[in-house]
C-alpha cells in the first residue's frame, strides 16, 4: 500500500491511547499545491487526532511549508483536494467562514521570530489582537490576560515585554512571545513551522520543550514542521517524510524509524549527524603530527558604539597535522573572530599565532602572502563568497592567477583536478554561481581553497546555510579529501552533532572565552563544565 | 539612543551648513565663470540703456573690478545677512523681487505636493484593495505613465480641455483658484509618480513580510491588517520622498507658471534667463538649494524618530535605495 | 548530488518587445530621417497650411505648410543624440565621482560626497537652465545641462554600490587570495557595481529627452527652423486650433520615454 493511501494512523500501543477515533482533528487527503504552473505539493495525505503531534519533515522544496500554509490558508498558491479540520473540509469554505478559525481554532509558531512581529509597533498592541480572539472586550482585562500568558511561556518580565518594541528583544524572547501569543486563545491545533531553526541551539531545545509542555497541559495538537529529523524523532508522535511534495514515508515515528519504507527516508535517516555519530569513523586515522597551528593568549576587543567588547578573550589551542579541529560555540561566542585572527585579517590585541611554524600576528598584508599559500579560508555562505559575475573556472583558478602559479595550461588542469576531487562536473566550468545550486556552489568554494594545495583549511560554518542531505555530500568530500591529501582543518560550528561526527579535537567557546577543549570523545562523553553540558544535552537523541 | 541621535543631529546640521556654503560658491562660480563676461557685455550694451555713471555705480557694488574671491566674499556675506543684491535689469533689490514672486510659488508647490499625496495614496490603496483583474495591472503602470508624460504637455492638455473646451476656468485669471488648482494637477502628477512608486514598492515588500502573514493567522481581515499594519511602514519612507522631491516640485513649477501665465518663481528665471540678469538668477538657485538642504535636514531629523526601525545614520541611504530603484 | 538548476531561457513579455521596437524606430529615424520622409521639414507649401492628419501628411502640416511628420522626424536626431549625450555624461562623470569615493573612502569619500549634496540639493531643472545660460542656448549644450545635473543621482548610487560591493564576502576572499586592490577594484568592485547602473541610466535616458523636451519647449534649446520635439509643442500651442500641432509631438515623445520606461523595468527585474 503506498504511504499516501494511509490516511490514518495507528497509535503504537492502542490500549493506553483515550478511546478517539484516528485522525479526527486534522486530516488530508489527495491534497495538491501548485503556484502558477508550478505544482510544489502532489497528493498528501495525512491526518492527525487530538492531543497528538505530527511532523512533516523534508528539506528545502519538500512542501513542507507550503502544506503548513494551505492548512491556515496563508499561502498564495491554489490548493485542491480535501482538508477536514474538526470533520469540516477547510479548503472549499469561503474567507469569511474561514477567518474566525484563524488564531482561535487554528494557531500559527512562526520560523523566524525577528521578523514575525511588526517591527513598527510595541509587542503590547499587537498582543491585543490575540486576546481579542478570546472574545474578551477590555484593553484592561486583554492585557491581563496576554501578561498572564507571558507568564506562563516562561518570559520574566512580562509587563518590560508588553511595552516592548520587537527589536528591543532577543530571538530567544521573540519566541516565547509567539508562542505566548498563539496559546492565549487556546486552539486545538498549532501549526508550527520550522519554529526553532532560527534559534540558537540551546534555546531551541527550550523551545521545544515548552512547546511539549503547554501541549501536554492545555491539550493542545501540534503540526510541527521541520527538517531535522531528530527532532522530530524527539517530540513527534508521527511523521511524514516528503520530498519534492511527495509523500514518502509516514507512520508513527516509531514504526518509520526503525523500518523505513523508502529510500529517501532511509537515507535522510543516514545523513542526519545526531543520529549518526560513528559515520566517518573509518575514513578518520588520526595521523596526529607536529602541532600545525598554536594559538596562545590571544584576546580581541572591539569598539562597539564607544563601549568596549570582548570578542576573543585570552583564548588557548592548538592543531595537529592532519587533524581537524573544531571550534564549537553558540551565536556571539567569538568563533567567527577567531577565525579573522587565524588568517590575518585581524590584528589580535594580545597574544600570538604561529602557524606551520611561522607568526602570522604583527604582520603586513604583504608579508601574509607566503603563508596565505599554505592557509585558505572556506566561508559560510556559499551564496556571497563567489562573485555573481564571475565563471566558475574563473573563480577556481583566481588563487593560481594571484599567485602566479605554473603555465596557463597547468592551471587549467589543476582547476579540472580540483573540480573532480570535489564531486563536480566538467561542464558547470562556464557557468556562473546563480546557474548553481548551494551544494554545488560549497563544492566550487572547497574547491577553489584546495587548488594552491594548501595545508590547512579554516572552515567556517560550511554547511549551516544546505540542507541535510547536501550537507553529508559535502561532510564525505572535506573527509575523504583529508584522508587522501593530509589536510589540517579548523572547522567552526554550532552544530555538536556534526562536530561530533568529523573533529577530533575540540574547543567549546562562549562569549569569547574557552570553557572547555579535549578529544571530541571526551568532551562529548563527560563534559566537565555546565555550559558543555547543556550544550551536548540539547543534542537531539532521537530514540536515546 | 539618545546619546547616538545627539551626534548624529550634529553632524547633519554641520552637513547642511558646509552643503549650503559650497551650494552658494558652486552658483556663483558657474554664472561668473561665464564666457564673454555677460555682466560687462549686458552693461555696455548700448540697447540697454546703461549709462556711465550707473555702471561705475553697479561695477563697484558687484566688485566687478576686484579678483574673483573677494567677489565672492562680498557676495555671500550679502547672502548671509539677507542682502541678494541688485537686478541688473530694474536696478531693484533681487530680495523684493524675489518676495513679489515667492507666495504665488509656494501656493502652487503646496497645492500641487498636496494633490500628489492625494494621488499617490489613492492609486496606492488601488493596488491594494481593488480585486485583481481592475486593481494589479492597471493602476500599477499608472506612475510609470506619469513618468513618461511631459510636464508641459499634460499642463497644455489640461487647458485645452478644462479652460477652452470646457470653460471651467479663464487663463487670463491666472491665480484664481480653479486656475491654481488645475496648474496643482499639472505640477503634482509627475511628482505624484515617485511617491506613488515608493508606497506601492513598500507595500508589497510589507506584505510579504512574514508579520503580515502571522497576524493574518491571528485572523486579522485585509483591512484591518492593512490599518493597523502596513499602513504605517510603509508611509513612513515618504517622509523622506517627500524632501527628496523638493527640488522636482520648484523645478517644475518653472514650465507650470509659463503654461499658466501665472508670475512666479518661474516667470522670474524666464526673464533673467533671456535677459541675463545674472545676479537675479544666482540669487533664486542659491535660495533653491537652501530650501532643499533645509527640508532634507528636517526630514533626515524627524524620521529616525518616527520610525523605530531605523538608527540615525541609516536614513538616507535606505530610501535613497528605494527611491533610486524606482 | 542536486542537479544544477538549468539556465532559465529568458522569456520577454510582449510589451518589452514592442518597447524595443519602438525605441528601435526612434533611433532609426534619428541615424537615418531621410529613410522615412521624403518630405522636406524646413520648408512648406504655404497653401497647404494648419492641414489636420491625413494620407499625404500623416501628422498634418503646421503654420507654414511644412509636414509636420517630416519635422518630427528630423528633430528625433537632436532630441534623442542630446538624451544619449546627457546620459553619457551623468553615468561617466557620475559613476567615476562614485567609484572614488565608494572606493578610496576617507577624506575623499566626504569631500565628493559633499560635491554630490550640492549637485543634488539644486533642482535639476533649474541648473540645466543656468548652464544652458551660461553656455548658449543650444541643444548640445542643453544636454550638457541635463547631463551635468544628472551628476549627482549617478555618483549617489555608484557610491552606495561600491560601498556595498566592497563588503561582500567573496571580495575578503579575493583579497585572502592574493589580490591587490587593483585587481578587487577592476575585475570584482566594478563589474558587479555596475549592474543596477544599467537600469537607471535607461531611465536616465528617457528622463533627459523629457527635461531637454522641456529646455526646447522654454526656448532654451535650438532655435527655429530646429523641429527639437520640445520646440515643435511650444510653436503648436499657439494653435490651438490645430490641436495635432501639439498632439502629435507629444504622443511621439511618451510613446519613446514609455518604452524606454519599461525596457529599464524589465533590466531591473532581470537582474
Amino acid at each position: 500500500m503506498a504511504p499516501q493511501d494511509r490516511l490514518t494512523l495507528d497509535r503504537a500501543e492502542p490500549q493506553a491511547a483515550p478511546v478517539r477515533e484516528p485522525g479526527s482533528l486534522l486530516r488530508a487527503a489527495d491534497l495538491s499545491v501548485s503556484y502558477g504552473h508550478h505544482q510544489v505539493v502532489s497528493g498528501v495525505g495525512f491526518g492527525l487526532s487530538h492531543g497528538e503531534s505530527l511532523a512533516l519533515i523534508g528539506e528545502s522544496g519538500s512542501g513542507k511549508s507550503t502544506i503548513a500554509r494551505a492548512v491556515l490558508r496563508l499561502g498564495t498558491g491554489r490548493a485542491s483536494g480535501r482538508v477536514e479540520f474538526e470533520g469540516q473540509d477547510i479548503l472549499s469554505l469561503p474567507e469569511r467562514r474561514f477567518r474566525p478559525l484563524r488564531g482561535r481554532r487554528i494557531g500559527f509558531v512562526p520560523q523566524d521570530p525577528g521578523s514575525s512581529l511588526n517591527a513598527v509597533r510595541t509587542i503590547g498592541s499587537q498582543a491585543q489582537e490575540a486576546a481579542a480572539l478570546t472574545g474578551e472586550r477590555g484593553t484592561a482585562q486583554r492585557k491581563e490576560l496576554v501578561l498572564q500568558t507571558f507568564a506562563q511561556v516562561g518570559l520574566d518580565d512580562p509587563r518590560r515585554v508588553y511595552d516592548s518594541y520587537p527589536h528591543q528583544l532577543s530571538g530567544g524572547m521573540l519566541q516565547r512571545v509567539l508562542i505566548g501569543l498563539t496559546v492565549l486563545p487556546r486552539p486545538a491545533l498549532i501549526v508550527a513551522d520550522e519554529p526553532t531553526s532560527a534559534l540558537d541551539v540551546t534555546i531551541q531545545k527550550r523551545i521545544l520543550d515548552l512547546l511539549s509542555e503547554l501541549r501536554r497541559d492545555l491539550g493542545i495538537s501540534l503540526l510541527l514542521i521541520t527538517h531535522d529529523l531528530a527532532i522530530a524523532a524527539e517530540h513527534a508522535d508521527s511523521l511524514v517524510v516528503l520530498k519534492d511534495g511527495v509523500v514518502q514515508d509516514a507512520g508513527p515515528t516509531t514504526a518509520v524509524f526503525s523500518a523505513p519504507e523508502s529510500d529517501y527516508t532511509r537515507r535522510l535517516h543516514a545523513d542526519v549527524p545526531a543520529l549518526n555519530p560513528d559515520r566517518y569513523r573509518h575514513l578518520r586515522t588520526r595521523r596526529g603530527g607536529e602541532p600545525k597551528i598554536e594559538v596562545s593568549g590571544v584576546t580581541k576587543v572591539f569598539t562597539v558604539e564607544g563601549k568596549p567588547l570582548t570578542a576573543v578573550d585570552d583564548v588557548s589551542f592548538t592543531v595537529a597535522a592532519g587533524t581537524t579541529h573544531a571550534l564549537v560555540g553558540e551565536s556571539g561566542s567569538g568563533k567567527t573572530t577567531i577565525v579573522r585572527l587565524l588568517l590575518g585579517l585581524e590584528e589580535p590585541g594580545t597574544g600570538g599565532i604561529t602557524v606551520a611554524g611561522e607568526e602570522v600576528t604583527g604582520r603586513s598584508h604583504a608579508s601574509l602572502r607566503s603563508i596565505r599559500r599554505h592557509l585558505q579560508l572556506v566561508y559560510q555562505n556559499p551564496f556571497t563568497s563567489l562573485d555573481p559575475t564571475w565563471k566558475v573556472e574563473r573563480l577556481v583558478r583566481e588563487p593560481l592567477d594571484r599567485f602566479g602559479v605554473g603555465t596557463r595550461q597547468e592551471r587549467t588542469d589543476r582547476v579540472r583536478a580540483a573540480l573532480e576531487s570535489v564531486g563536480l562536473e566538467e561542464n558547470l566550468l562556464s557557468r556562473r554561481p546563480a546557474a548553481l545550486s548551494g551544494g554545488q556552489r560549497q563544492r566550487v568554494a572547497i574547491a577553489r581553497s584546495l587548488v594552491l594545495r594548501p595545508d590547512i583549511i579554516v572552515l567556517d560554518e560550511p554547511t549551516s546555510a544546505l540542507d541535510v542531505s547536501v550537507q553529508a555530500g559535502i561532510v564525505e568530500v572535506l573527509v575523504s579529501l583529508q584522508a587522501e591529501l593530509g589536510l589540517t582543518y579548523v572547522f567552526v560550528s554550532h552544530d555538536l552533532a556534526l562536530v561530533r561526527q568529523l573533529a577530533d579535537t575540540v574547543s567549546v567557546l562562549r562569549r569569547g572565552r574557552i570553557v572547555e577543549s579535549g578529544t571530541v570523545q571526551s568532551v562529548f562523553d563527560s563534559p566537565q563544565q555546565t555550559y558543555t553540558r547543556t550544550l551536548v544535552d540539547s543534542i537531539p537523541q532521537g530514540f536515546a | 539612543m539618545n546619546r547616538h541621535y545627539a551626534n548624529y543631529a550634529v553632524r547633519r546640521v554641520m552637513q547642511a551648513v558646509v552643503v549650503i556654503v559650497l551650494a552658494y560658491v558652486f552658483t556663483f562660480v558657474v554664472i561668473s565663470v561665464l564666457p564673454g563676461d555677460p555682466v560687462t557685455s549686458t552693461l555696455r550694451n548700448p540697447q540697454n540703456g546703461f549709462t556711465e555713471e550707473e555702471i561705475t555705480r553697479i561695477v563697484a557694488y558687484y566688485g566687478l573690478d576686484r579678483p574673483v574671491y573677494e567677489q565672492l566674499w562680498q557676495a555671500f556675506s550679502r547672502f548671509v545677512t539677507g542682502d541678494l543684491g541688485v537686478s541688473l535689469r530694474s536696478g531693484l533689490p533681487v530680495s523684493r523681487m524675489i518676495g513679489e514672486v515667492l507666495p504665488s510659488t509656494l501656493v502652487l508647490a503646496a497645492s500641487a505636493l498636496a494633490v500628489a499625496l492625494v494621488l499617490a495614496f489613492a492609486i496606492a490603496l488601488g493596488t491594494r484593495y481593488l480585486p485583481k483583474r481592475y486593481g494589479q495591472g492597471v493602476l500599477r503602470a499608472f506612475p510609470s505613465l506619469f513618468l513618461s508624460v511631459p510636464n508641459f504637455v499634460i499642463g497644455l492638455l489640461l487647458i485645452q480641455v478644462f479652460a477652452f473646451q470646457l470653460g471651467l476656468f479663464r487663463v487670463i485669471d491666472a491665480e484664481g483658484s480653479l486656475a491654481t488648482f488645475f496648474a496643482a494637477v499639472a505640477l503634482g502628477i509627475p511628482v505624484s509618480a515617485r511617491v506613488t512608486e515608493v508606497l506601492i514598492a513598500n507595500l508589497d515588500h510589507e506584505a510579504g513580510q512574514e508579520y503580515a502573514s502571522v497576524a493574518r493567522s491571528r485572523g486579522l481581515g485585509r483591512t484591518r491588517l492593512f490599518v493597523r499594519h502596513l499602513l504605517k511602514p510603509s508611509s513612513l519612507p515618504v517622509v523622506t520622498v517627500i524632501a527628496l522631491v523638493v527640488g522636482e516640485l520648484l523645478g517644475g513649477a518653472v514650465i507650470t507658471e509659463q503654461i499658466f501665465g501665472r508670475t512666479g518663481i518661474g516667470s522670474l528665471v524666464q526673464r533673467s534667463v533671456t535677459t541675463q540678469d545674472l545676479p537675479v538668477l544666482q540669487a533664486i538657485v542659491a535660495l533653491a538649494a537652501v530650501v532643499f538642504v533645509v527640508v532634507n535636514l528636517f526630514a533626515d531629523l524627524v524620521y529616525p524618530l518616527l520610525d523605530p526601525r531605523v538608527k540615525p545614520g541609516e536614513v538616507r541611504t535606505r530610501v535613497r535605495a528605494e527611491v533610486a530603484a524606482s | 548530488m542536486s542537479p544544477a538548476r538549468p539556465v532559465a531561457r529568458v522569456r520577454v513579455p510582449l510589451t518589452v518587445v514592442l518597447s524595443f521596437a519602438v525605441v528601435a524606430l526612434v533611433l532609426s529615424w534619428s541615424l537615418v530621417p531621410d529613410l522615412f520622409t521624403g518630405q522636406d521639414p524646413a520648408r512648406g507649401v504655404p497653401a497647404d497650411k494648419f492641414r489636420g492628419p491625413s494620407g499625404a501628411h500623416w501628422f498634418g502640416t503646421d503654420h507654414l505648410g511644412r509636414d509636420l511628420f517630416s519635422r518630427v522626424v528630423h528633430g528625433t536626431a537632436s532630441s534623442v543624440t542630446s538624451a544619449l549625450i546627457a546620459v553619457g555624461i551623468a553615468v561617466v562623470v557620475g559613476g567615476l565621482f562614485g567609484l572614488l569615493a565608494g572606493f578610496l573612502g576617507g577624506w575623499t569619500d566626504t569631500v565628493l560626497a559633499r560635491l554630490v549634496d550640492v549637485l543634488l540639493a539644486i533642482p535639476e531643472f533649474l541648473l540645466a537652465v543656468v548652464v544652458v545660460s551660461a553656455l548658449g542656448f543650444q541643444t548640445i549644450n542643453a544636454a550638457v545641462a541635463v547631463g551635468v545635473s544628472a551628476v549627482g543621482v549617478f555618483a549617489r548610487v555608484m557610491r552606495s554600490e561600491v560601498l556595498g560591493t566592497r563588503r561582500a564576502v567573496f571580495v575578503e576572499a579575493s583579497y585572502l587570495q592574493g589580490g591587490s586592490r587593483w585587481h578587487i577594484l577592476v575585475r570584482h568592485v566594478l563589474p558587479n557595481a555596475s549592474r543596477s547602473l544599467a537600469s537607471l541610466a535607461v531611465l536616465q535616458f528617457g528622463y533627459s529627452i523629457l527635461l531637454i523636451a522641456a529646455l526646447a519647449f522654454l526656448g532654451f534649446g535650438d532655435p527655429p527652423p530646429a523641429s527639437d520635439w520640445g520646440l515643435l509643442v511650444s510653436v503648436g500651442k499657439d494653435y490651438p486650433l490645430a490641436p495635432w500641432l501639439v498632439y502629435a509631438p507629444a504622443l511621439v515623445m511618451i510613446a519613446t520615454v514609455l518604452s524606454v520606461n519599461r525596457i529599464s523595468r524589465w533590466l531591473r527585474k532581470t537582474d
